[in-house]
């Protein structure tokens, strides 16, 4: 750190002694001098003020994210930092967003004042191509050289639409089974592996469970209500949640329903809980705190129990595989590019390094989420982190995208309704799903 | 203006002027309120009948979103009947106690300087805090559980939820309320107290017979100030069930940012076309309640 510290003195020193120099006869100076406060991560968060040189003429482009977390931030940051060392004639403004993220992007795009390139979730970006919003990406890759199958085929082909592409996923996630050494060992039961099947879950979480503590039982599973949970057991009882072109839903079909019966079940026997019966607004925090033994959790998990619960022993395999085979959900984000933007090779300069080899090895390395690029599927990161991998191989097998057509928020809903039924009033997963189905059904009508 | 001296011209010159100075000293807060309330407002009502995803230009539509709020089931099943729930339960009880608060610290207590400003605490402190503060007493694990001892999800429970916001909104608003009907009871003429202990009426006379009569505008604002924030109850729901569980404390304002904002695809016509609705669900409540409370005690004014 003093070194670059130093580095970056003996360089604003030579740009005050060039500018210095400048013949006096000018009478405008070619360059403009900034002050910039860029933020360097490390484990630390140091400050510093840097002096760059920048060209007088310079293209502005303003990029928006939403920030999950300061580390996040800083990575993202610490990227921007780099393409602007790289490319002095283009300034990124980076305008996080806090709050609802796609409330703020919304509104921005109504009056016209949108970012020139923003974050985009799997789970609504397709209203946004719909709209006729955002710029179609093909050309633009091919000035660069940038190839579709640079990338991993299930994340670009989400951010497809109409054979067009409209974003570059950047990272993504999938679901893990991640399991508590501890509570392992001391039910003498042998660690799960990426061959398990429903059975070997079902049996674990029963010898898990330990209620003896009042004030801290041990459940074997967490089983939420949560529609970012459930859908994976449809899908490995060889069923899904939507059509294949989303034009209706196949929750109230044999397949989703006996995947809820199955997940079901470990709250009706006991050996599986609700974050809420713990005190918890998520299980993460109680796989943290050793109540639950097992959680279904992507990738996100790592870096929380790392710095919220070090001692926490944990290992990651693959969902165990259900009669109908594997089945995994992927969570995947993209840049988008707005259709009003002035500056789209500017737009496009910024993206590119953004998703390019180099800024996603340093993706990966941060540990929050997945690189997008195939080429990195055999890096060295991955080989030393199997809790990672296991993330990674998740979006191989049998993984789906997180969405569900124009009405997916209604679908979200309907999921986490009819199993909270199923909680809390008792009523059967057939039903419970029936009704669900029904809803999503007249959702989809009155679009 | 011309000043050829013709009589009447001074005296309207001087009248012309006196108005150009007056909308000069309104013209700050007539740009605010023409720019945030009447455009707004219009804008609002011209969207309720149109099609609009913010994405694309708003897209005639007629009273096709009208007849969408009314067939919705989410309306009318839970939005609807859960509103009035809230205010029926809600206003009642927070006039109440606020009355009874304000009739205390009318008295010659002890501290009551102290209890005044203890009382009008929750009023001044942001509603997301207050949220939050419930959350944790509510919580499964949390300080109601640990001193009842009992686990129980108040927040997470259909029967509960809904309840634990009522209370929380009659602690938030009593205190300013409370303060509104104690500047009305001080208002009240000591004489008409002396006259009444006088005719031998005990405490509890006076005030029914006296007090409550006298307080009849006073009540009638707190009421109708009472109804109109219940009927637009949001920023609780939202911070502490988001309209769960099971949809039992989703309300008309909640369901309009749901269309509006939370949904894959948004619904901004439908929303506008519910909050018109509610507005003339507001004004149709307070035109019903003015005649109930004032038409009852015009002889009291």
């Amino acid at each position: 750190m003093k070194r670059l510290y130093q580095a970056l003195s003996a360089l604003s020193l030579a740009a005050l002694v060039l500018a210095a120099c400048a013949p006096a006869a000018t009478p405008t100076p070619q360059v403009i001098r900034e002050t910039q406060i860029v933020e360097v991560p490390m484990e630390v968060v140091q400050t510093q003020v840097v002096e760059v040189e920048k060209p007088a003429e310079q293209t502005v482009v303003r990029l928006s994210g939403w920030a999950s977390s300061p580390s996040e931030t800083a990575l993202l940051e610490s990227l921007l930092y780099k393409f602007s060392v790289e490319n002095p004639g283009i300034t990124v403004k980076y305008e996080p967003i806090t709050g609802d993220y796609k409330q703020a992007l919304l509104t921005a795009i109504a009056s016209g004042t949108e970012p020139d390139i923003f974050y985009m979730d799997i789970f609504w970006w397709q209203e946004l191509a719909k709209n006729e919003v955002l710029l179609p990406l093909d050309d633009l890759m091919a000035s660069t050289g940038t190839q579709k199958a640079d990338f991993i085929p299930a994340l670009i082909d989400a951010f497809t639409f109409d054979g067009k592409v409209y974003g570059i996923p950047k990272d993504f996630n999938s679901l893990g089974l991640f399991y508590n050494k501890a509570l392992f060992a001391a039910a003498g039961l042998a660690e799960p592996t990426d061959d398990w099947t429903w059975d070997d879950l079902k049996a674990a979480a029963a010898a898990l469970t330990d209620a003896s503590d009042p004030n801290k039982p041990v459940y074997g599973l967490g089983v939420p209500a949560d529609p970012g949970r459930f859908p994976i057991f449809a899908f490995q009882n060889g069923g899904g949640i939507m059509t294949d072109d989303y034009s209706d839903t196949v929750l109230d079909g044999d397949a989703a329903v006996g995947g809820g019966e199955f997940y079901a079940a470990f709250k009706a026997d006991g050996s599986g809980a609700l974050p809420s019966d713990v005190g918890e607004g998520w299980q993460g925090t109680v796989f943290g705190k050793g109540q639950f033994a097992m959680v279904y959790e992507g990738g996100w998990l790592i870096p929380y129990l790392r710095d919220q619960f070090p001692s926490t022993q944990y290992g990651v395999v693959l969902p165990p595989a259900g009669p109908g085979g594997e089945g995994n959900l992927i969570f995947t984000v993209a840049w988008g590019v707005s259709a009003n933007t002035k500056n789209a090779e500017a737009a496009w300069k910024v993206v590119d390094f953004l998703t390019n080899a180099a800024s996603q090895q340093q993706v990966l390395e941060s540990g929050f989420a997945l690189p997008s690029r195939v080429a990195l599927k055999d890096s060295d990161y991955l080989k030393n982190n199997p809790a990672a991998s296991a993330i990674f191989r998740g979006s191989l097998e049998g993984a789906r995208p997180f969405f569900w057509g124009a009405v997916g928020s209604d679908v979200n809903d309907q999921m986490a309704k009819a199993l909270e039924r199923v909680y809390k009033e008792g009523q059967s997963v057939r039903d419970a799903f029936g009704e669900g189905a029904t809803q999503i059904r007249e959702a989809i009508q009155s679009q | 203006m011309s000043t050829l001296a013709r009589p009447g011209s001074a005296a309207r010159s001087k009248r012309f002027t006196e108005a150009v100075t007056g909308y000069l000293f309104l013209s700050p807060w007539l740009f605010i309120f023409f720019t945030f309330i009447v455009f707004s407002l219009g804008w609002a009502v011209y969207l309720s009948f149109t099609r609009y995803n913010l994405l694309r230009p708003p897209e005639w539509w007629g009273l096709e979103g009208y007849q969408r709020v009314l067939t919705d089931d989410l309306f009318l099943e839970k939005a609807l009947p859960n509103t009035f729930k809230y205010v029926l339960v809600v206003v009642p009880l927070q006039t109440i106690v606020s009355l009874v608060l304000a009739f205390a610290m009318d008295q010659q207590l002890r501290f009551r300087r102290v209890f005044r400003t203890i009382f009008y605490l929750p009023s001044v402190t942001s509603s997301v805090v207050i949220s939050l503060i419930f959350i944790w007493l509510f919580a499964a694990q949390g300080v109601v559980n640990q001193i009842i001892g009992i686990s129980y999800d108040w927040l997470g429970e259909v029967g509960t939820a809904f309840y634990i916001i009522m209370g929380m909104n009659i602690f938030t608003t009593s205190g300013t309320l409370m303060l509104i009907f104690l500047a009305g009871l001080q208002d009240i003429a000591p004489a008409i107290y002396e006259a009444a202990s006088i005719d031998g009426a005990s405490k509890l006379q006076q005030f029914l017979f006296v007090t409550i009569p006298m307080l009849r505008p006073v009540i009638f604002f707190v009421v109708t100030v009472g109804v109109i924030g219940c009927f637009q109850v949001f920023d609780q729901l939202y911070v502490m069930t988001r309209g769960g569980p099971l949809d039992s404390t989703t309300t008309v304002t909640y369901l309009i940012y749901k269309w509006a904002f939370q949904d894959t695809t948004i619904k901004m016509g439908q929303a506008s076309a519910l909050a018109i609705i509610l507005t003339l669900i507001i004004l149709a409540v307070t035109l019903l309640q003015r005649r109930v409370i004032e038409g009852s005690g015009a002889a009291a004014d």
